[in-house]
Order: structure tokens, then C-alpha cells, then sequence
């Protein structure tokens, strides 16, 4: 356990130190038994990254709902915490307990997005464990991962002793129940990985060979004993109203990323948007029930005091009793003064007059994803909306008061020309024009449109996944195109930095040999690499240069649909030939309709049942 | 309906900022069903306030806020409502009602303060008592202040010898050194106890222990007819 007195120095010296103090309420505080299973639910970023994160609420009340096991919460310590803990030689610890992670029987890290790859290993390295998974020995924690990025987790091979795919709240427990078995036999550590290799869900990388052809592509990829899966097939909670959902949520003292109650309203995604990897994983769709989301706004208001609601989901005018969900949630707390905010709104399908009811309480600006700049390229990517809705729904938005607009795009995406970049000028100019037609009486405040754009990232388990990714040059080309086109005080314009999404894409599709570069990356200090201040190209590319491993035959190839992917043995339930189909119909600028209105055969309910298909 | 309270920042959550601290009651409010009178307009605030801020690390047992009330609550049910929805460390102890039309913020004149340290080299508890001494006796203690606007940096000195209404040893035990002091503190003149600290490694021998400095705040006072009294 940590030595207090030498730990309340070290909090006086370093920045925000609530970060490392837990004691928030709603924490879970338990006496530990020798039965106890300790599970140290991992963050990979600081503090109010990690907190603001839905999935670690369900885990960690789930986990702590069962009397013995034991979930704790560690996040990254930034910097400066870092270097005191490395000076003052004290080991990573959980926020609860304060107990060492060393002596912990899991870690289990969530993979949320490729760029945090580098504070994993420093994580674990920083809690005094090996961060190579075949030098751990039997009293050392397992440290396991999950999350949207374990759906391709070759990178971290070797670092990560095995992962869990797609949803994990019952297969969590059940790896747990063979850990217990496992630990009162006194057996060797890979005699627990290889009774859990038959978990639906679980992947043990140390069980798998991969051949190579001479140019580097993947020959073969097998179980070494034939008694292991060929495929690991993504895990799902069929019936979403009957899985856990907690009933009141650690209230963090620091404000964090989303500090509220986060209902999640539904999983999956119908729409069929070709880049989003999110919309194919998580699919098929399964909703709460509205009954069931009142009851646990109820609690979760009571238990936390929070001021706002968030409705999340990956599209959240989608779920169908949309409306009388919202009407409910506002009649209910309009007078305790708890707002209401519906991330991810399609405003193409949502009325205003509810939006306005909404913001009666908090008034926040407008977002738009058009994607994409042009209706040619928001075809191919099939976004589906239309620039007709986007001026409609400004149009009127401006007509009710409101002033500030944000507009989401990517650049880079298939089959993009400099007249797609450019129609993402044009776009954000028309938006401006439209309020300042309407006449003068009727603006209110300061038109303030932000325009952002990201660089487009080829995802596994996407119709794009085989597409090569526009060069950082390109990207940059593009980026400077807007930048000086874009020239009105009342349109500002961000964009992403390339070089993180080139890195992205070299980790998102990358194979198992990119664990080397990993290491070697974080050897030379790379940590926080999404942190702008903290991110440095050249070590990334020292990285690749030394482990003699090219970053573009990851990021900036194209492949052939007869190519044996990394990620390939995982199997989400989509197949491969309705991506191909998807990817050939982009192509064509082809729509394909949302799967609401009529199965399109993506062929999840073919392997997977429970949800609406 | 005024309620005045006050309340303890105890424990680790001497840790978390005056801002959080406001948030942490706002969600505490709710939880506890209080009827907090809320402002109008787009975004509604919670009509309260605390006296004053506390400085990250600097614990204390004598905060006060004042909270603006929608509908009546007695005070002893406000109190005992929050104290089983409050995080560890701070507890209500005392809330009254109050027809102040001043706010508490306006009202405080002085903090007593205990201040904790151990020395590099080992003192005596007259070698101590004289060093305050003739610290006390000086008549001009400048406290050297930075002010950031932007880019530009100003360098600001004030005389605070006034800002000090007592200072004195209170413990010398197993060479942590405890003193107490009374401090100016609020609209009309402000000290805080690490800007003591400060002027007391320039101005006296004292060879602080940097990492073991501890501050805490016992109390706060308003002035009344020309003397300090409690505010509730
Ligand atoms: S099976 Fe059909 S309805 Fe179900 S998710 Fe796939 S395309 Fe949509």
C-alpha cells in the first residue's frame, strides 16, 4: 500500500491532484478476503479522460455488484505525477484501495483509441509488472484488454497476455469464474490461458502463429492445437433491458470530459456510414426500453446530483421513441434544473421544437457531421444526408435564436478531389449566408460557425478497410487548401494533425510485428501521443526506422480482397463479402438504404441473434 | 430564505479546488433534495456561496457558505440531509438562519491558521519564539507578487506587515514546529498562509522543511463594532 505521508507530499508538488485521490462518491470500499479477485479496471489517459467513459461505469458497478470480486479503478498519471512516482520509487496504484497494482489478479485496460498504445506500456511498466506477457510469472496480474480497438489487437502481441472482443459485461465474469478455479489448483499461468482460449470472446494471442509471404503480407494466420478456435467470434448481450446498468455512478470531484449521467439509449448503428467502424461492430441494433431508461435517469440523478443527462448512442434521433423519451426526461427535470444533451443528434430527423424544449434548461451551439463537402463524396461514404436538410435545419436553428454552429468533415476519404475539399468551404460560406439573409431584426447574438476537419483513418471492419491512406503531404496539401480559402472572421477552421492519423492508421490495420515499435516508441519516451505537447513524430519514426518496420505498408497501401488481414479471424458477424459489395457500391457513388427500413444483408443475423434484424 | 453554514474540508479533499468545492455542494444540493433558489436565464446557477478559497493542500475547519433557500427547510434538516450525502472530509456542523443582507464573502476580516513544519536544521523553542519576534517587530514585511496578464509579466510588492494580527509558536514537539497565526483576509486585505510561509524563509532563519509544510485553516471572522467575532 502506498506510504501516505510520502504520498501527501507528492500530491502538494503536482497539478490537479485530485486526480490521484479517489474517494469520490459512489466508489465501491470493500474489506478484501482471500477469495476476493482484484481487478484493476485500466485507463489508458489521465484522469478526466477515463472517468468520462461509459463503458468503465458498467464494468466497474458490475464487477463490484458480485461480493468477491473486487474492481478498482487506475488511470495514467500525467507527467509530472509520473516523474515523482519514478523519483519517490512508488508503484502504480488503484484509486480505492491504494493498493498496488503489482498485487492485483487482473489489469484490464480498455482500448479506446490506437494513440494510447504507448501509455498502456508505461502503465504497466509503471506498475512494476513486465511488459512483455511471456516474462510475467504466476503471482503477477494477467493483464487483459478490450474495447472497439481489440477488434484488431495484433499490435499489442506479446504486450497484452489476452483480450476479450466486443461486449463485455457476461464474458468478464466468466473469465473470472475459471480464474478462481485456476488459482485454487495452483496451476501455471498458461494453463489459466489456455482453459479461458474457449471462452466465446477471448483471444489468446500466445495460442496463434502467423506465416508470412516474402512481400509481408500474411500467408497464414492458425491455431498452434487445432483445439483452439479458427475464429474468435465478437461477444454481445442479446437482450439489452435485461443486462446489468448501474444504479449510480462514481461522481467525479474534478471536472471531467462528460461529467453527467450518460443513459445509453441503444447499441448499433442501422445508418450504414462506409467509414465508421463503430456502425459494423457494434451491430446488430438493441435498444433499452424507455421504462427501463426512466428508472435508471431516476436513480442515477438521486444517487449522483448530477446537472445534466447525456442520451448516448451512436445515433441518437434513431432510437425509436425518441421523442417521448425526450418529452419524459424534460417533463420530469425541468424544475430540479438537470439539463438534457443529445450528442450525436442527426438534426435532419429531429424536430426543433423538441431541441428548443431542450435547451430551455442549458443552451448549447449547433453540430453538424456532413462528413464530407460534396453530395458526390457524402454518397460514396454514405452519410445521406443531404445539403437541402443542413440548410433547413440551420435555417430554421438561426430563425430560433441560435448563433453558433460547429461543422464536422474528413479529408482523405475515398475518392476525394480538390473540389470535395473545397465544397467543405463552400458549405460552411452558405451556413453564413443563410443567417445573414434573414433579416436584420431577426439574428440574434454573433454568428460563430466552426468548421473541423479529421483525417480519414481506413478501419478495420469497414467497406474502406482495404483503401490506402491519403500521405501526410496530401493531407496537408488539403489542410493548407482550406486554410488559406478559408478567410471570414465569422468562419474558424481546426483540423486534426496528420501525422497522428498516419500513426493511427499504421496501428489501427497493423499486424502483430508492430509490437516491437510500439516498445521501442515508448522506450524512447513516447507517452500521451494525443496530447499534442507531448506527441513527437521524429521518435515514432526513429521507432519504425530501428525496428526496420515501414509505416506505410500499413497505412498507405492498398489491399486486395483476397488478402488474409491481421484481423481477420475475428469475426464480427457482418461478412467480409457484404464489406466488399459496400466498398464496390461507394465506388459508384450507390446508396445503400438504413437497414431500418429493410434488411440489406449484412449477415449479422445470421450468426448473431437478439436485436431488431 | 438565507441559510448560513459552516462546514469542514477535511482529509484528502483538501485537495480539490474552490470551483469543484462549488460543484461538489451543487451535486451534494441535489442529492439531498435541498431547495436551492436558482437564478434565472439560459443557464440556471444554485444561489450559494463560500466565504472564501482555500489553496489546494490547505485543509481547514472553519468554512462557511451562505445558500439561498426556494422554500423552508429548518436549518438542523439541511444540515443532517447533507451531511449523509457529503464525501468524507466535509461535514456541516452548524447552519443557522440568517437575514444578512450582506453576503459572507463580503463579511470576512480575518482566518486563524495553524501552520506545521519541520526544519532542516534543529531549532529550539526560544530560538523559534525570538525569530517571530523580531520578525513581528519589523515594520515593513514586503510580500513580492507576480501578476501574469498575457504575455506580460508585473512584479507587484506590498508592505503586509499590517496583514498579520498575531503569530506565534504553539508547539515545538518531536521537531515538528507548530505555530498560529491570524491573517487579514477578504476584500478589504488579504494574507494567505503560504505567503507567510514565504516571508518567513526570506525574513527569518527558520530553515522550513519544504515537504513537510502543512497549513490548516481553523476559523474565520467577521468584524463586528470593531471586533472579530464568529460568523455564526
Ligand atoms: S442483418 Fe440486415 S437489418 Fe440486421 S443489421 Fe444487418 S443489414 Fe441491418
Amino acid at each position: 500500500m502506498l506510504d501516505k505521508g510520502q504520498f501527501e507530499k507528492i500530491l502538494n508538488r503536482v497539478e490537479k491532484p485530485a486526480r490521484y485521490i479517489g474517494k469520490e462518491q459512489n466508489i465501491s470500499l470493500k474489506d478484501i478476503t482471500e477469495d476476493t479477485v482484484r481487478f484493476a479496471f485500466a485507463f489508458p489517459d489521465v484522469y478526466e479522460v477515463g472517468m468520462s467513459h461509459l463503458g468503465m461505469h458498467i464494468l466497474y458497478n458490475l464487477l463490484n455488484s458480485k461480493d468477491d470480486i473486487y474492481c478498482e479503478r487506475v488511470f495514467a498519471p500525467w507527467t509530472d505525477m509520473e516523474e515523482e512516482m519514478r523519483k519517490n520509487n512508488i508503484l502504480l496504484y488503484a484509486l480505492e484501495s491504494k493498493d498496488f497494482i503489482k498485487d492485483f489478479d487482473f489489469m484490464g485496460f480498455t482500448l479506446q483509441y490506437e494513440m494510447s498504445y504507448t501509455n498502456i506500456i508505461n502503465m504497466i511498466d509503471l506498475a512494476g509488472i513486465s511488459i512483455m506477457s511471456k516474462d510475467r510469472k504466476n503471482d503477477d496480474p494477467f493483464i487483459i484488454a478490450g474495447g472497439p480497438c481489440a477488434y484488431n489487437p495484433e499490435p499489442l502481441v506479446g504486450i497484452v497476455d489476452f483480450f476479450v472482443i466486443g461486449e463485455g459485461e457476461e464474458v468478464t465474469l466468466e473469465i473470472i469464474e475459471i480464474y478462481k478455479k485456476w488459482r485454487k489448483s495452483g496451476g501455471e499461468r498458461k494453463e489459466y490461458l489456455e482453459a479461458i482460449a474457449s471462452i466465446e470472446g477471448v483471444y489468446v494471442p500466445e495460442l496463434y502463429n502467423v506465416d508470412y509471404n516474402e512481400d509481408g503480407t500474411i500467408k497464414a494466420f492458425y491455431p498452434m492445437d487445432a483445439k483452439h478456435p479458427t475464429k474468435i467470434k465478437k461477444r454481445i448481450i442479446k437482450n439489452l433491458d435485461e443486462a446489468f446498468f448501474p444504479d449510480k455512478i462514481i461522481v467525479p470531484f474534478i471536472e471531467t470530459v462528460h461529467d453527467r449521467v450518460m443513459l445509453e439509449i441503444f447499441r448499433g448503428c442501422t445508418r450504414g456510414c462506409r467509414f465508421c467502424q463503430a456502425g459494423i461492430i457494434y451491430r446488430p441494433v438493441r435498444e433499452r426500453s424507455m421504462d427501463t431508461l426512466l428508472e435508471s435517469a431516476r436513480k442515477l440523478i438521486e444517487a449522483t446530483g448530477h446537472e445534466e443527462i447525456s442520451l448516448s448512442s451512436l445515433s441518437t434521433s434513431d432510437y425509436s421513441q425518441i421523442l417521448e423519451l425526450v418529452n419524459k426526461l424534460i417533463e420530469e427535470y425541468k424544475d430540479k434544473k438537470v439539463g438534457l444533451s443529445l450528442p450525436s443528434l442527426r438534426l435532419d430527423s429531429f424536430p426543433l421544437e423538441v431541441i428548443e424544449e431542450i435547451q430551455k434548461v442549458r443552451k448549447t451551439g449547433l453540430t453538424f457531421a456532413p462528413e464530407a463537402g460534396t453530395q458526390r463524396l457524402r454518397d460514396v461514404i454514405n452519410k445521406g444526408i443531404t445539403e437541402k436538410d443542413l440548410f433547413k435545419s440551420t435555417e430554421e436553428a438561426f430563425g430560433s435564436g441560435w448563433s453558433t454552429v460547429k461543422l464536422y468533415f474528413m479529408i482523405g476519404l475515398p475518392t476525394e478531389t480538390f473540389d470535395d475539399v473545397m465544397g467543405i468551404k463552400d458549405l460552411a460560406y452558405r451556413v453564413k449566408d443563410i443567417f445573414f439573409k434573414m433579416p436584420r431584426e431577426q439574428r440574434k447574438g454573433n454568428l460563430k460557425v466552426t468548421v473541423s476537419t479529421s483525417c480519414f483513418v481506413p478501419k478495420p471492419f469497414t467497406p474502406f478497410q482495404w483503401y490506402p491512406q491519403d500521405s501526410i503531404e496530401m493531407f496537408n496539401k488539403k489542410i493548407n487548401l482550406l486554410k488559406s480559402s478559408i478567410k471570414d472572421n465569422k468562419v474558424t477552421y481546426n483540423h486534426h494533425d496528420s501525422r497522428l492519423s498516419y500513426l493511427e492508421a499504421v496501428l489501427a490495420r497493423g499486424d502483430r510485428r508492430l509490437s516491437d515499435v510500439l516498445i521501442k516508441a515508448w522506450k524512447k519516451g513516447c507517452k500521451f501521443d494525443s496530447w499534442g505537447d507531448k506527441f513527437s513524430f521524429e521518435k515514432w519514426l526513429e521507432a519504425f526506422e530501428e525496428t526496420g518496420i515501414d509505416p506505410d505498408f500499413y497505412a498507405s497501401r492498398e489491399r486486395s480482397y483476397d488478402e488474409i488481414l491481421p484481423w481477420d479471424f475475428i469475426d464480427v458477424g457482418v461478412s467480409k463479402k457484404y464489406l466488399i459489395n459496400e466498398n464496390e457500391k461507394a465506388k459508384k457513388g450507390e446508396l445503400t438504404k438504413d437497414c431500418r427500413k429493410g434488411c440489406t444483408g449484412c449477415g449479422i443475423n445470421k450468426s448473431f441473434t437478439g436485436g431488431v434484424c | 430564505m438565507k441559510i448560513r453554514a459552516k462546514f469542514t474540508k477535511q482529509e484528502y479533499i483538501k485537495y480539490i479546488s474552490h470551483l469543484d468545492l462549488m460543484r461538489v455542494f451543487q451535486r451534494a444540493f441535489r442529492r439531498a433534495n435541498i431547495p436551492v433558489k436558482y437564478s434565472e436565464g439560459f443557464n440556471p446557477h444554485p444561489q450559494f456561496s463560500l466565504a472564501t478559497a482555500l489553496a489546494l493542500g490547505v485543509s481547514s475547519d472553519g468554512e462557511y457558505m451562505d445558500v439561498e433557500l426556494d422554500t423552508y427547510i429548518e436549518p438542523e434538516e439541511f444540515k443532517q440531509r447533507l451531511n449523509i450525502v457529503l464525501p468524507n472530509g466535509i461535514k456541516i456542523l452548524k447552519a443557522v438562519f440568517s437575514d444578512d443582507k450582506d453576503s459572507i464573502v463580503s463579511l470576512i476580516r480575518w482566518a486563524t491558521y495553524i501552520i506545521g513544519f519541520s526544519t532542516k536544521e534543529k531549532v529550539t523553542p526560544e530560538e523559534i519564539t525570538s525569530e517571530i519576534d523580531s520578525f513581528l517587530s519589523r515594520e515593513e514585511l514586503i510580500l513580492t507578487k507576480e501578476k501574469k496578464k498575457g504575455k506580460k509579466v508585473t512584479v507587484k510588492q506590498h508592505n503586509v506587515r499590517e496583514r498579520i494580527k498575531e503569530l506565534f509558536l504553539l508547539s515545538n514537539e518531536n521537531d515538528t514546529i507548530i505555530l498560529k497565526t491570524t491573517l487579514m483576509t477578504g476584500s478589504q486585505g488579504n494574507l494567505k498562509p503560504e505567503e507567510v510561509v514565504e516571508l518567513l524563509k526570506e525574513y527569518t532563519e527558520i530553515k522550513i522543511e519544504e515537504d513537510s509544510l502543512k497549513l490548516h485553516r481553523l476559523e474565520l471572522f467577521v468584524e463586528k463594532d470593531g471586533a472579530a467575532s464568529l460568523p455564526i
